[in-house]
């Protein structure tokens, strides 16, 4: 499944990117996620509850860095799954950042994503509308908190 | 490996629940069981309300309306007398609820609390001007239809809390209807739609919900008030039919795609219309 | 073995005592603790029927059904209604109709059809459709299925008929 946005930031593209490197800034953002860490210089180890109704899903989840352009671009890959059951989550992510005008930062992602196991469940009509709500979380949760350390 | 524990009142339910956080309630366990058979979810209990009295029963509510127990099965609600007029649709929608057997079993709490987008009482509900009776470790609320359902799947039921009771304000004289669009009888509805009309007279009006084609149901009480008076006019039953279609947020699934739900929805509103102002 | 728990349940009028997971459908239970083997493990999603039972007089879905709810009921499997004339007639118009091929579905078209000619006494096509609609059968088409109930109804009519005509 293929998803993409792009959302505004009031905020020069140096402090957005910092921010997006940073694991612990991240993991306030991400709706569910529980902890964020750095393996090493290319790598991110974190925790993501997912719940949808009446099912709750867990994953380990294991980020990837594989291109960096500084400032501008990061492509990364993650991969997770769900403690002992047989759930599995992969996506494949591209992320810009652009500057159309001094202080504002457009950040563009992409992703491409997908998901077996128990959540399968629903579907991917209804993952589709799950992932976006999602994202919006993330957004909002993202430009408040780079306002509030920006002012 | 989870027990089952069946508590005589709401309050020892409200009780265990709050001192099992991994406990889930559990009302006909119609959906909630199927999900554990698949392995879909987990639980320390299921804590079933069937034993409950204080769940059960329809009859007036404190706000002159109607009060349906949240343990009521579907074929309780289907063969309920007191159902007419403008709650007639609500009986309609219970009667076509998968099928006999799993009517005995499901229930209106239980079919709410899951909320599932397709499901057949929600768009009543919203229609109706109902709210839903919560009550929890901090007592009891009650919510609009609309204030109730959050997202996809998702409500504004807080853990340990249980839905006790719908309540319907007084219903009008109708009549009301409920139509259901499925791939086969006792499916989910592809699209839904519920329809009552308010009053007699040339001013007349309507209330639709539109179920299946969003998170929560689609309601437009301006496009409703526009229409007023004006029920017997095509052009403004297109009007309005356009005016709900737009607000609609469909999924691609297997009972239709996004594209042919948004095409069925005028048809079905319109239909719904003629169907309580008697127009063929 | 941990999360395994005694119950004690009232089936086909006899009281049954149970070792078996907290969370054991009575599905499972019937099938696996008892050896009841009418009611079968189909879909065990409440979809195709076939493990239709009934509970204090109500057919409800043995695989939705969890046994520790079931503690106090009554449970009643097509075992129990050996006995029954209303489902001795249903068999047997079952079988002079072919409505038996695999035989998979029947206990549970029997449990419901046995309900419906308790509720309504000669119902009508569309009620035997609709009524059976829960019940999957992949073999005969449901034709004869139909027909089947519609005979054993008819025929249970007429009995009841002349024992009132012999008690007036």
């Amino acid at each position: 499944m293929k998803l993409e946005g792009s959302f505004p930031v009031s905020a020069p593209r140096p402090v957005v990117w910092e921010a997006i490197r940073d694991p612990g800034l991240m993991a306030q953002c991400v709706p569910g996620c529980e902890m964020a860490e750095q393996i090493d210089d290319t790598s991110y180890r974190a925790r993501v509850l997912v719940k949808f109704g009446p099912i709750s899903a867990r994953f380990n989840l294991v980020i990837e860095i594989e291109q960096e352009i500084a400032l501008e671009e990061v492509r990364s890959r993650a991969r997770g799954e769900e403690g002992t059951r047989a759930s599995t989550v992969s996506s494949t992510n591209i992320l810009t950042l652009s500057e159309p005008e001094p202080g504002t930062t457009l950040v563009a992602w992409s992703t491409d994503f997908s998901i077996s196991g128990r959540l399968g469940k629903y579907g991917m009509g209804l993952m589709r509308k799950k992932v976006e709500s999602l994202s919006a979380e993330f957004v909002k949760a993202f430009a408040a908190r780079l306002e509030e350390s920006a002012a | 490996m989870s027990f089952v524990v069946a508590p005589q009142t709401v309050d020892e339910a409200i009780a265990f629940l709050a001192a099992n956080p991994d406990a889930r309630p559990m009302a006909g366990g119609a959906s909630l069981v199927a999900m554990k058979n698949a392995r879909l979810i987990e639980a320390s209990h299921f804590v079933s309300l069937a034993r409950i009295e204080a769940l059960r029963g329809i009859g007036p509510s404190a706000a002159g309306g109607l009060r349906i127990g949240g343990m009521m099965h579907h074929r309780q609600i289907a063969e309920c007398a007191d159902l007419t007029g403008g709650w007639q649709m609500l009986r309609q929608a219970a009667g076509l609820i998968a099928n006999r057997v799993v009517r005995n079993m499901g229930t209106i709490g239980g079919a709410i609390a899951n909320a599932d987008p397709a499901a057949d009482y929600l768009p009543v509900l919203a229609c109706a001007g109902a709210e839903v009776e919560l009550v929890g470790p901090d007592g009891l609320r009650r919510l609009a239809v609309a204030d109730y359902l959050v997202d996809w799947y998702e409500t504004a039921l807080e853990p340990g809390e249980i839905v006790t009771a719908i309540e319907l304000p007084a219903g009008g004289d109708g009549p009301s209807v409920y139509r259901k669009l499925a791939r086969t009888p006792g499916d989910y509805a592809t699209v839904s739609v519920a329809c009552a009309r308010e009053g007699a007279g040339p001013d007349s009006s309507v209330r639709v919900a539109v179920g299946a084609c969003g998170p929560a149901p689609i309601r437009d009480r301006d496009a409703e008030a526009a229409l007023a008076g004006r029920l017997h006019d095509p052009a403004a039953i297109a009007a309005f039919c356009a005016t709900l279609a737009e607000q609609a947020d469909p999924i691609d699934d297997v009972r239709g795609s996004a594209a042919y739900r948004l095409k069925l929805i005028p048809r079905m509103v319109a239909a719904a219309i003629r169907d309580v102002t008697g127009d063929r | 073995m941990a999360g395994k728990e005694v119950f004690a349940l009232q089936i086909n009028g006899t009281r049954r005592e149970i070792f078996a997971p907290g969370d054991a459908t009575l599905l499972d239970v019937l099938r696996d603790d008892l050896a009841l083997r009418a009611a079968k493990r189909g879909c065990n999603q409440g979809v195709c029927g076939a493990c239709t039972v009934m509970v204090d007089g109500v057919p409800v879905r043995g695989c939705l059904t969890l046994a520790g709810a079931c503690t106090g009921r009554e449970v009643t499997t097509l075992e129990g209604f050996a006995d029954d004339a209303a489902m001795q007639a249903l068999q047997e118009a079952m079988i002079l109709s072919g409505g038996v091929q695999c035989g998979f579905c029947t206990s549970g078209m029997l449990i419901t059809a046995r309900d419906l000619v308790a509720q309504t006494p000669v119902p009508d096509e569309p009620a035997i459709r609709s009524a059976l609609s829960g019940n999957l059968c992949r073999c005969t088409g449901y034709v004869r299925i139909v027909e089947a109930v519609t005979d054993a109804a008819l025929q249970l009519a007429r009995q009841k008929d002349t024992k009132r005509e012999a008690v007036e």
